[in-house]
C-alpha cells in the first residue's frame, strides 16, 4: 500500500509540475466567473441560471476529461519512453501495484479538481439570484422551477392490442375491411387509431390518467402538472377553456370519506405551449395515488389531443437543489474514472500519441454514443446477425456519456434519482472500467518492460 | 545457495514483428557470481551485457535458460527488495529535486520516514549533492545525475549491487569515489555485478571478471589471473642514489635479463584530484557537485548493526571458500603497485585487446610509470594511487562520522 501511496503522489507532482494540469486549472479558473457574468440565456434571471449551470458544468467536464486523458496517458507512456520504469521496477513493487499507483494518482488529482470547480459553480449560482435584486416573486417562481429537483411522471401507454384485435375481428365478420391492406397493416392503422383516441377528448368529454408512487418531499408544497395541448382544428384565439380535476379519483368512484382534497382548475390556455398548473401536494393520496381529469369544456369546437412525448408530465419536488447537484457532479467523476482507466490501458501497450488518439476517439464517441447505436439499429434492419455479433458489443462497450449528461438534469430542475445514479456507476465504473483495468493489468503484467534494447 | 547470481544457458533472442528471430543478444550464458565478489561484466557496446542485467532483474523474460538471483526470482518483491540498480543512464523523474527522488525510491522500498530521513542525508552527502538537494534533477549534469542514479541504488543498503557503466559521465573525482565505494561495500560482504566497457575502473575493483561478445562469454576468472606476466618482473622503490641503481643493474644482467629504470610519474587521475582537492579546501564557489576529493562513504552502508552482522556471518559461514580480499593501503609502502606492461605472449591479453577493441582501445590502460627494474614477481591489486597521509587522514573522519551517525541511531 505504501508503495502504491508513493506512486499516486508522484503522479499527481508529475501532473502538477510538469504543468499539464496548470492549463486547464488556469483556463477554468479564467472562465468560470466569466461565465457567471456573461451568460445571458433568454434574459430571464432563471434563463441566465439555467445557461449558466449548462455551459459551465460542460465546460469543466470536458476539460477534465482531456486532461485526464492526458494525464493518465502521459505519466505511464513517458516513464516506459524516459524508462523510469527500469528504475522503477527493479524496486519492490509488483507491477499491478504499479498500475494502481498511477489511477489512484490521477483519479485523486481529478476529484481535487471536480470538487473546486464544482464548488465553484454551485457558489456561483446560488448567490447570482441574491446579487441580481431580483423580486420576491421571481425567487418564488426559481425556488420552484430551478432551485429544486423535481421527479417528473408521463402517463403510460395504454395497453390496446386487445380492443384492436376485437375491432378488427367486428370489421372482419361484417365484411367491412379495407381493400389493399395486408392484416398486419390494418392492424397496425388500427392501433395507431386506438391509441389517438385514448389520447384525446372530444368535445364533452374528459380523458383520466392514474399514477402510482407519487412522492413528493412535503406535502405543504406544490406539484405542477405540465402540459401541451395539440388540437385539429384552431380555435379562433388559439385559446382552449378546460376544467382540471385533481385528487384521488378512487374516492368519487367508489363513494368513499374524503380523506385528501380534490381540487378542480377553470383554465383557459394557450394551444402548442407548454402549460403548467401548479396543485396543493396534499393531493397525492397517502399510498402515492393521484389522479388527473381533464373536461373538454363544450366552448370548445375542437377535440384536444395530448401527445405521447410531451403531452402531459407531473412535476414534484422529490429533493434538494443540492442534493441534486451532488449527484449530477458525481457523474462527472464516473466519466473521468472511465477515461482514466481507458488511458491507463492505452498507455500499457501504445506510445504516446497514439493512446492519446484512441483516448480521444473513444470519448468523443462516448458522448454521441446515443446517436452511433441508434443509427446503426437504423441500418442494420438486413445484416441483423453480424450486426449483433460484432459492431453492436463494441457500441454497447463505449461509455454512454450523453445519457448520463448532468445538464440535463440540471436545467430542467430534474430529479437525478439515486437508482439512475448507481446505474450510470454500475455501467460506467464497475463495468466498463473495471474491464479496461483488468485488461490493462493481464497486458502490463505480461508484457516484457524493456524490450529492442540490447 | 552458493551463488548470488546464477545463469543456466541463458539466451535472449529478439525477433520482429512477425516473429522472425533478429538478435541473439546472450547466447547460451552461464554465469555463477559467489557471493561478496565484485565481479566484473565486460564487453564492447551490444555484447548483450545490460540485456543479462535486464533478465536479471525482471525487464526482460529469457527466451531459454533460467536465472537465479539472491536464490530466487530477480523481480519477487522479497529479492528485489536487497537489489540495488543503477541502469546505464540515470532514469530520474526530471520534475522532482535530488531529496524527493531520493525520497521516492525509499518510499517504493517501504522504508520508515525516519530511516528515509537519515538515509537521503547520509546519501547526499557521500554523493557530495547535498548543496543541490532542493534542485529539479532535469537541470542536473549528466555526472550529478549518475551521483543521484548511484544514490539511489543505495537507499535500501542492498545486499547485491548491480551496476551498469556506473562511471559513464563521471569526473575522475566520482570515478574514484566509485571505485572506493565499490571496494569498501565488498569489504562489508556485499555482493557487485559491475558492467562496463572501462577497463580501467573493472580492473582496479575487481575479483573476477567475465567478457562478453556476441552473447557469449569469451574468458572468465580471476583479474589476476588474467592479467599477470609470468616472464617478468617489477621492482618499485623509494628515492636511491644512482649507484645504487647501477648496482641493481649489474645484478639484473647477471641473470642475463633486460633492466629499464625510469623515474616515476604521477598518474593524472592523482594529479587531477590533488588541484581540485586545492581548489576545493580554497572554498571556490561552485554550482555543481561538492568534493574535497576525499570519498566518505554513508554510515548506513559502512557500519554494522547487529542485524547486519549477524547476516555477515551466516552469509560466511554459507560461502564455502571466502574470496580473499587485499586492501591496498598497506601494499603501497612495500610494493608500490603499477601496471605491468601489455605482453603480446599471453593469449588472454590478446584476445581481451582484440575483444574490446571497438569499444574502447585497450591502450587507454592507465600506467603508472615507477622507476621500474623487472626483476621481482608484482602482486598486482590495488584500488587508486593515492597518498598514504591521505589516506589514513579519510579512514579518521570516516570514523569520526560513523561513529556520530551511529549516536544517533538508525
Amino acid at each position: 500500500m505504501r508503495s502504491i501511496w508513493a506512486v499516486a503522489t508522484n503522479t499527481i507532482k508529475q501532473a502538477l509540475r510538469m504543468k499539464i494540469a496548470a492549463v486547464f486549472i488556469i483556463l477554468l479558473i479564467v472562465l468560470l466567473p466569466v461565465m457567471g457574468v456573461a451568460m445571458t440565456g433568454d434574459g430571464t434571471l432563471k434563463g441566465r441560471l439555467q445557461a449558466f449551470i449548462s455551459y459551465s458544468l460542460s465546460l469543466t467536464s470536458f476539460l477534465l476529461c482531456l486532461l485526464t486523458i492526458a494525464v493518465s496517458v502521459y505519466s505511464l507512456t513517458s516513464d516506459f519512453e524516459q524508462r523510469q520504469i527500469y528504475t522503477v521496477l527493479t524496486k519492490p513493487i509488483r507491477r499491478f501495484q504499479l498500475l494502481f499507483g498511477k489511477l489512484l494518482g490521477v483519479v485523486l488529482l481529478n476529484t481535487a479538481l471536480l470538487v473546486l470547480f464544482s464548488a465553484t459553480i454551485y457558489a456561483i449560482t446560488i448567490y447570482t439570484p441574491k446579487f441580481s435584486g431580483a423580486t420576491k416573486a421571481q425567487l418564488a417562481q426559481l425556488d420552484n422551477e430551478f432551485f429544486t429537483a423535481r421527479a417528473s411522471l408521463t402517463p403510460a401507454e395504454v395497453d390496446v392490442t386487445d380492443e384492436v384485435l376485437d375491432t378488427y375481428r367486428k370489421l372482419e365478420k361484417s365484411g367491412q375491411l379495407p381493400q389493399g391492406g395486408s392484416r398486419q397493416e390494418i392492424i397496425a392503422e388500427l392501433t395507431r387509431r386506438k391509441r389517438l383516441e385514448k389520447r384525446a377528448a372530444v368535445v364533452g368529454r374528459e380523458l383520466l390518467w392514474e399514477f402510482h408512487n407519487v412522492k413528493p418531499l412535503d406535502p405543504n408544497q406544490s406539484l405542477f402538472i405540465r402540459f401541451k395541448y395539440d388540437v385539429s382544428v384552431n380555435p379562433p384565439d388559439l385559446h382552449i377553456f378546460s376544467r382540471w380535476i385533481v385528487g384521488d379519483y378512487r374516492q368519487v368512484e367508489y363513494g368513499a370519506k374524503i380523506e385528501t382534497p380534490i381540487y378542480t382548475f377553470d383554465r383557459n390556455d394557450l394551444i402548442r405551449t407548454f402549460n403548467e398548473i401548479e396543485v396543493p401536494a396534499d393531493a397525492v393520496a397517502e399510498d402515492g395515488y393521484l389522479a388527473i381529469g381533464f373536461f373538454n369544456v363544450p366552448l370548445n369546437n375542437t377535440p384536444v389531443i395530448f401527445s405521447p412525448e410531451d403531452g402531459l408530465e407531473v412535476l414534484y419536488k422529490a429533493d434538494t437543489f443540492t442534493a441534486n447537484f451532488l449527484r449530477a457532479v458525481s457523474l462527472i467523476l464516473f466519466r473521468l474514472v472511465f477515461l482514466a482507466c481507458l488511458g491507463i490501458l492505452a498507455s500499457t501497450f501504445l506510445s504516446f500519441p497514439v493512446a492519446i488518439l484512441l483516448c480521444l476517439v473513444v470519448f468523443f464517441t462516448g458522448t454521441i454514443s446515443g446517436f452511433i447505436a441508434e443509427s446503426f439499429d437504423y441500418l442494420s434492419g438486413n445484416l441483423s446477425n453480424v450486426y449483433s455479433y460484432t459492431i453492436r458489443p463494441v457500441i454497447t462497450l463505449l461509455p454512454q456519456f450523453d445519457k448520463f449528461n448532468p445538464a440535463k438534469f440540471l436545467v430542467p430542475a430534474r430529479i437525478l434519482s439515486w437508482s439512475l445514479l448507481a446505474k450510470a456507476a454500475f455501467s460506467m465504473v464497475c463495468i466498463k472500467a473495471f474491464f479496461l483495468l483488468l485488461l490493462a493489468l493481464l497486458i502490463f503484467s505480461y508484457r516484457e518492460i524493456a524490450k529492442i534494447i540490447i | 545457495m552458493e551463488y548470488a547470481i546464477e545463469t543456466f544457458s541463458l539466451t535472449k533472442i529478439f525477433s520482429d514483428w512477425w516473429g522472425r528471430n533478429k538478435v541473439y543478444a546472450v547466447d547460451d550464458l552461464n554465469l555463477q557470481i559467489r557471493y561478496n565478489e565484485v565481479f566484473g561484466f565486460l564487453g564492447p557496446n551490444g555484447s548483450g551485457k545490460t540485456t543479462t542485467l535486464k533478465v536479471l532483474l525482471g525487464l526482460l523474460y529469457p527466451t531459454k535458460g533460467k536465472v537465479i538471483v539472491l536464490g530466487g526470482d530477480g523481480s519477487d518483491p522479497k529479492i528485489s527488495a536487497r537489489i540495488g540498480f543503477l541502469p546505464e543512464e540515470s532514469y530520474l523523474y526530471r520534475y522532482l529535486n535530488a531529496r524527493e527522488t531520493l525520497d521516492f525510491y525509499g518510499r517504493l522500498f517501504g522504508l520508515e520516514r525516519q530511516v528515509r530521513k537519515m538515509r537521503i542525508e547520509a546519501l547526499l552527502d557521500m554523493v557530495g549533492l547535498k548543496a543541490v538537494a532542493n534542485r529539479a534533477v532535469g537541470t542536473f549534469s549528466k555526472g550529478m545525475a549518475r551521483r543521484i542514479g548511484l544514490a539511489q541504488a543505495l537507499i535500501n543498503d542492498p545486499d547485491l549491487l548491480i551496476l551498469d557503466e556506473p562511471t559513464t559521465g563521471l569526473d575522475p573525482i566520482g570515478t574514484r569515489q566509485i571505485k572506493d565505494l565499490i571496494l569498501e561495500l565488498a569489504k562489508r560482504g556485499k555482493t557487485i555485478l559491475l558492467c562496463s566497457h572501462l577497463l580501467a575502473d573493472v580492473e582496479d575493483v575487481c575479483d573476477r571478471i567475465a567478457i562478453l561478445y556476441g552473447g557469449k562469454i569469451q574468458a572468465k576468472g580471476h583479474v589476476r589471473d588474467l592479467l599477470q606476466q609470468t616472464g617478468k618482473r617489477q621492482i618499485t622503490t623509494g628515492s636511491i642514489s644512482d649507484a645504487a641503481v647501477d648496482r641493481i643493474k649489474q645484478i639484473v644482467q647477471e641473470e642475463h635479463a633486460d633492466c629499464v629504470v625510469t623515474s616515476p610519474m604521477d598518474k593524472l587521475e592523482t594529479f587531477f584530484i590533488k588541484t581540485v582537492a586545492k581548489a576545493g579546501q580554497q572554498g571556490r564557489p561552485t554550482s555543481g557537485v561538492v568534493s574535497d576529493g576525499t570519498t566518505q562513504i554513508s554510515d548506513f552502508l559502512v557500519s554494522q548493526s547487529a542485524e547486519e552482522s549477524r547476516r555477515t556471518e551466516i552469509l560466511d559461514k554459507l560461502v564455502s571458500a571466502p574470496v580473499s580480499r587485499e586492501t591496498s593501503t598497506k601494499h603501497v609502502t612495500a610494493v608500490q603497485a603499477g601496471a605491468v606492461e601489455t605482453s603480446e605472449t599471453e593469449p588472454q591479453k590478446e584476445l581481451l585487446s582484440k575483444l574490446t577493441e571497438p569499444a574502447k582501445p585497450a591502450k587507454s590502460k592507465p600506467v603508472v610509470r615507477s622507476e621500474k627494474v623487472k626483476a621481482e614477481p608484482v602482486v598486482r591489486r590495488t584500488p587508486v594511487g593515492e597518498p598514504q597521509a591521505d589516506r589514513e587522514q579519510q579512514e579518521q573522519t570516516k570514523k569520526d562520522v560513523l561513529d556520530r551517525l551511529t549516536g544517533n541511531g538508525e
